[in-house]
């Protein structure tokens, strides 16, 4: 089972290799043959990869990674395997709506014990100066809208949670 | 230590016809791997996309660390046997990586009869914990059976080594100390319910994996009661309510993820240490060894030849190489690790049985792991022999091969027949590993001469009863005992019937005596001692 | 008072800016209360430092670790329903004028800077607003009302229909215009309750979202539509007037660099304008300010399509990108500003302003323009700026400031000045290069890749520019370095690769 990074909302698949002098870097289907990592002090270091050497700045946040390299800065999270998998199963089982940027609440529309739709306006929010509305992504009655009109949240709160509706 | 200098001719028409005759032979092996690791009836795999079950090499390769090797063992067990019918006896077994821990994979294979135990499934799960105690190998077990196949049960029930094995050699894992992890993937139901009960860790997938004495169907038989599978044996009950469930995956991908963390947990055991370099391949190509082994198993080689392809940097320490030529003996290195290598290179002799023998006790004194490459034909008869002490020559060697505490490896390279098979460390003298290469042979006695002998022996019952045969009748009973006594040779039979832990393309044979090699170091090398040598 | 003095270094490669304005000039208050946040509240203090004056500052709780709040003299601190509201707050803003004693407010840019109700409010507690009359503020902050007294004045606009003339007709009339056209509420700015109409058949739904969100944000739901001028240049003039009728201009801007009406990357000059076409246009902007009778600090936006100039509006305050024509003209504005709110005469004529070399601001959000520049959030826990010669930096944040939403995305400005254009955007690259912000993600990379980009560097730039190259957004395909350097600093990953025994990982993922 390979290991996940994911950034952008991409998760990538690797695994690490020891080899002679470092490590081997499987990325996908493709091959690095060459990597190590130089520290330099805190926070600051050298990436060699396959005979470059490139300085790094990093900071290490829990499970993510802030890496700048020549001005570009990543922001990368490790996706723990356990939780990945057994949270893959409660998204699908506990049909929540999450935010997809942080923003604030401008109206709902919906209230709990409604029933809804695929594409059913559940939420408009904005953010980034402009307004999006949540829809639904299936069948269900509302059973908590998590955030009241005014209020804040950060990308990924789950906004409203759906029921299985009654067939 | 000298590098060997190989006289082999790669440019030749005979080894290029040599070559040509393994490689077709290397792509049928590949090819029957192939189609007993693959080829499915199409409603077997549409049941387990139903059941959203991993077909079993999915299962097996999520659970391995990415980028290291697996060696499969006994790939084609029951190839020969139920009209070829139970692929790998419907079992995956091997030596992998899992979060750095060398441990033995045992899988059931749900897309196989379901994952019914067959009389050769229950020796190749035997066979898998056996490897498991002598090596010290924490097992994985991917349990998705639904129980022995009845109408077979005489043959796997019963007998010291049958089906009641599995689970004496799962105690005695957990009495050594050595860890088990089971995931429940499918139902475990009977005797298969205690393969996880049995196990130190486990897990239990939701939806499809249960354990139970007797699923619903035999619960109804017997009270009338009626439950479903979850109720009676699943996930959330075992895990939260009789404990036989340590824990709760919510897919098969989480339950691997769970027995790779369980694993990663284990106490690391320290190795035996023996005399290791660092590795450097073998100055010759492996894939020389094709153009080398003969196309007429017949035809003598030089195993020194074999050697220089198989251990580092072709290097070989050759001990008295003057001396009881038709068995080569000598040090060389593999993967770094010392080895002793006996391989005969003609027919043995006194001489080359006290050699052996002789070399066996250095090894072990040296606690050099033994590799024996056979091509052996039984040992030499005759009246001048006998006089000779040949017999009890050829009994020291067994006795030294059965004594020796260091781990012992076999290669069936091409002949091993009579007592020449246990001489060499054979099946019997348990070899912590066994493999063959495609065109081995193994009898009793060399194919050509038993089929002389069987005929001779049917046409004298005939005779007694007053039948005559003509010389062609005589032709075609030779030609047909001919032709069943090869195939009970073959590498194939005996792979089927799991003599061996597998068939090797000739090539693989460094990795795989590697793997095995290491594994092997995972047990401890008892203090040298022996019986009684008939001096 | 004392004449400016030019006193800037020439050397080709000393760009440090040496103010022209003079500090010794008598001001009627000692104290100025910002009423606001951020980088400009930070460069607001500094000037006033420089002139002797003393700060005073209110903020929200959340900003109370920020630096504007811990340099200002005095910190008081207002509430509200949300954060932004409380810089809203008038009423809450003058007591805090008056309880830290100061004698006049300065708006800054955004919040309260525009609000002619707010400029009022300031005079009629007795305070100096430093910004022009209520009266400008009016009639500029009314798109419809400032566009007709543009038009009527002589001033080139843009081709539009104005909702209110008859309300009847609108849709009507502003179809006849034809397609592309842009809605606009008369409210609107900063790219609130802007869209661009291509196809007819959305002119009412457009005009219908236009209401609704011009009522939303500015409580003005009046609207106007205007021919959209496809792929113009954003050029916009700084001009400053005193209260004796005095205007004069300090060049141009160009904002072209924008991305969906927000301009990232802003310089000075602008690459696209002939000498007579910026004298045209910025005595265009001169014009207008004369007869408005403008005073204070004020900026002309025009769009030009390469061969004339439309005005689109005035904005009433300091721009955000004001540094750019410090950078060139080496006059302090926010100084300026005091100076002409206090009721000074310009110091300086029109002839006294010669630009010198070529200014780049580029703006560090917290964003990511990948995903659509969604705003992103984060603590900053690694800040470090680029220095050097040129290299002026504006930045509202501190090293271990938590970054929210709460306000605009915007953390700082990098502003650098070089003697040509090709050397300062090589220099902006350079700076961006080396600036370090770890902890939340922002819009660096992107804004390098601009500043590298042949488009730019060549000045062949419009304000749809990004829009028509999404890649520049996008970013690199390879994360190979990224990946590579976060699977060896996590954990799990390096210890899984250790654990495994050499020998395995030598022979690599082998199967017989």
């Amino acid at each position: 089972m390979k290991h996940s990074l994911e950034t952008n909302g991409i998760e990538h698949q690797l695994w690490l290799s020891r080899c002679r002098g470092g490590y081997r870097l499987s990325l996908g289907d493709k091959v690095i043959t060459s990597v190590a990592f130089a520290h330099e002090g805190d926070g600051s270091g050298v990436l060699s990869i396959e005979g470059e050497s490139l300085p790094v700045r990093f900071l290490i946040d829990r499970d993510i990674i802030h890496i700048n390299i020549g001005g570009t800065t990543r922001v990368i999270r490790y996706v723990e395997p356990l939780r990945a998998r057994s949270c893959a199963f409660a998204q699908t089982n506990h049909l929540v709506v999450r935010a997809p940027m942080p923003g604030i609440v401008v109206a709902t529309k919906v209230s709990p014990g409604q029933l809804v739709y695929t594409g059913t306006p559940l939420m408009v929010m904005e953010g980034m100066k402009l307004e999006t509305i949540i829809r639904s992504q299936r069948e269900g009655v509302v059973e908590r809208i998590h955030f009241k009109e005014g209020e804040n949240f950060e990308r990924d709160a789950v906004l409203v949670s759906l029921s299985e509706g009654v067939s | 230590m000298q590098r060997i200098i190989s006289l082999a001719d790669v440019k030749s028409e005979d080894f290029r016809l040599n070559a040509a005759h393994n490689r077709a032979l290397v792509a049928e092996l590949k090819e029957r791997q192939r189609a007993a690791r693959f080829n499915r009836p199409e409603r077997d795999l549409e049941r387990l996309r139903r059941q959203n079950k991993m077909f079993v090499r999915d299962r097996v390769e999520a659970l391995l660390d990415p980028e290291t090797p697996f060696l499969e063992l006994s790939t084609l067990a029951a190839n020969k046997a139920y009209d070829g019918e139970v692929p790998g006896a419907a079992q995956v077994t091997g030596i992998g990586i899992v979060a750095g821990r060398e441990v033995i994979v045992h899988a059931d294979d749900g897309s196989v009869k379901g994952g019914a135990w067959y009389p050769l499934s229950v020796k190749k799960i035997v066979r898998a914990l056996d490897i498991a105690i002598e090596n010290r190998l924490p097992v994985v077990h991917l349990c998705d059976c639904a129980g022995g196949y009845l109408p077979l049960q005489a043959e796997f029930f019963a007998d010291r080594y049958y089906a009641g094995r599995i689970f004496r050699n799962q105690s005695i894992l957990s009495k050594m100390g050595v860890p088990q992890v089971a995931i429940a993937m499918g139902h475990c139901t009977a005797g298969g319910a205690y393969v996880p009960a049995l196990s130190d860790y486990n897990i239990i997938v939701q939806g499809t994996g249960a354990i139970f004495l007797g699923g619903p169907p035999v619960v109804k038989a017997a009270t009338g009661e009626i439950v479903s599978a979850e109720e009676l044996g699943g996930a959330d009950m075992h895990t939260s309510v009789s404990g036989t469930g340590d824990y709760f995956a919510s897919s098969e991908m989480h339950a691997i993820a769970i027995a790779r963390d369980v694993i990663a947990r284990l106490h690391r055991p320290s190795k035996t240490s023996i005399d290791l370099a660092a590795s450097e391949p073998p100055a010759y190509n492996a894939s020389e060894l094709y153009g080398i082994i003969p196309r007429d198993a017949r035809v003598q080689f030089d195993m020194r030849e074999i050697i220089a392809r198989l251990v580092d940097g072709s290097r070989f320490h050759e001990y008295q190489p003057r001396y009881g030529q038709s068995l080569v003996c000598g040090f060389a290195r593999l993967h770094g690790y010392q080895i002793g290598i006996l391989a005969n290179n003609g027919v043995p002799v006194s001489d080359s049985s006290l050699k052996g023998a002789h070399f066996i006790q250095l090894c072990d004194k040296n606690r050099t792991p033994l590799l024996f490459l056979q091509n052996i034909t039984g040992f030499m008869v005759g009246r001048e022999y006998e006089r000779g002490g040949i017999t009890k020559d050829g009994a020291k060697l067994i006795m030294a091969v059965s004594g020796a505490s260091v781990p012992k490896f076999t290669v069936v390279c091409n002949g091993s027949h009579g007592a020449g098979t246990y001489a060499m460390a054979g099946r019997a003298f348990d070899p912590r590993f066994m493999f063959t290469w495609p065109q081995s042979q193994t009898s009793a006695m060399g194919a050509v001469q038993a089929a002389g002998v069987l005929t001779h022996v049917k046409a004298r019952q005939l005779a007694r009863k007053g039948g005559r045969l003509s010389e062609r009748e005589l032709e075609s009973i030779r030609a047909s005992i001919l032709e069943e006594y090869l195939d009970r040779s073959s590498a194939y039979y005996a792979s089927s019937e799991i003599w061996d832990d597998g068939i090797l393309d000739p090539a693989d044979t460094r990795n795989a005596l590697a793997i095995a090699l290491s594994a092997s170091l995972n047990a401890p090398i008892e203090t040298p001692r022996y019986g009684v040598f008939r001096m | 008072m004392a004449p400016p003095k030019r006193s800037r270094k020439t050397g080709a490669d000393s760009h440090e800016i040496v103010w022209m304005t003079s500090v010794c000039a008598n001001y009627p208050f000692d104290t100025i209360l910002i009423a606001n946040r951020g980088e400009i509240a930070v460069r607001i203090i500094k000037t006033l430092r420089k002139l002797g004056l003393r700060s005073a500052i209110v903020y929200h709780e959340i900003d109370a670790g920020t630096p504007a709040v811990a340099m200002a003299d005095t910190a008081i601190a207002i509430d509200g329903r949300t954060p932004i509201a409380a810089y809203l707050d008038i009423t809450q803003i003058i007591a805090a004028a008056h309880k830290a004693n100061a004698g006049a407010v300065h708006p800054g840019y955004g919040f309260l800077s525009e609000n002619a109700a707010f400029a009022k409010s300031v005079v009629a507690a007795a305070l100096t607003f430093i910004g022009p009359a209520p009266e400008s503020i009016e009639l500029m902050g009314d798109k419809i009302r400032a566009r007709n007294f543009v038009q009527r004045n002589g001033f080139p606009v843009v081709p539009s229909a104005i909702e209110e003339d008859d309300p009847a007709t609108f849709l009507y009339r502003a179809r006849a215009m034809g397609a592309p056209l842009l809605v606009k509420t008369s409210g609107g700015g900063g790219g609130k309750g802007m869209q661009i109409v291509s196809d007819l058949g959305r002119l009412e739904d457009a005009i219908a979202q236009a209401h609704s969100e011009g009522q939303r944000y500015f409580g003005d739901g009046r609207l106007y539509v205007e021919r959209y001028i496809e792929n113009p240049r954003h050029i916009e003039v700084q001009v400053l007037g005193d209260c004796f009728g005095n205007v004069v201009h300090l060049f141009e801007r160009e904002c072209s660099v924008q991305r969906r009406f927000q301009k990232i990357i802003e310089e000075a000059p602008s690459p696209a304008l002939s000498p007579e076409m910026r004298k045209r246009i910025c005595e265009a902007a001169v014009g207008i300010a004369l007869a408005g009778r403008y005073r204070n600090a004020g900026t002309v936006e025009f769009i030009f399509d390469g061969a004339q100039f439309y005005f689109l509006e005035m904005n009433t305050r300091l721009q955000v990108e004001h540094p750019v024509t410090e950078m060139i003209t080496g006059i302090d504005l926010v100084a300026e500003q005091i100076r002409l709110a206090a009721g000074h005469a310009l110091g300086f004529t029109q002839p006294d302003v010669v630009p010198n070399g070529h200014a780049i601001e580029a703006r560090l959000y917290a964003e990511a323009p990948k995903r659509g520049y969604a705003p992103t959030t984060g603590k900053a826990t690694v800040l470090e700026y680029p220095g050097g010669n040129g290299v002026r930096i504006d930045s509202g944040i501190l090293r271990g400031q938590q970054i929210t939403t709460a306000f605009d995305p915007m953390l700082a400005k990098i502003i650098v000045h070089s003697s040509t254009r090709l050397e300062a955007a090589l220099k902006a690259y350079r700076a961006m290069r080396e600036l370090v912000l770890l902890g939340c993600e922002t819009n660096a990379s992107f804004l390098m890749r601009i500043l590298a980009g042949e488009a730019f560097l060549s000045g062949d730039i419009h304000t749809g520019y990004l829009e028509q190259n999404p890649h520049l957004a996008a970013g690199d395909a390879d994360l190979s370095s990224f990946l590579a350097t976060a699977a060896l600093l996590t954990r799990e990953i390096r210890e899984s690769a250790d654990a495994v025994p050499e020998l395995h990982a030598a022979v690599g993922s082998w199967r017989n």
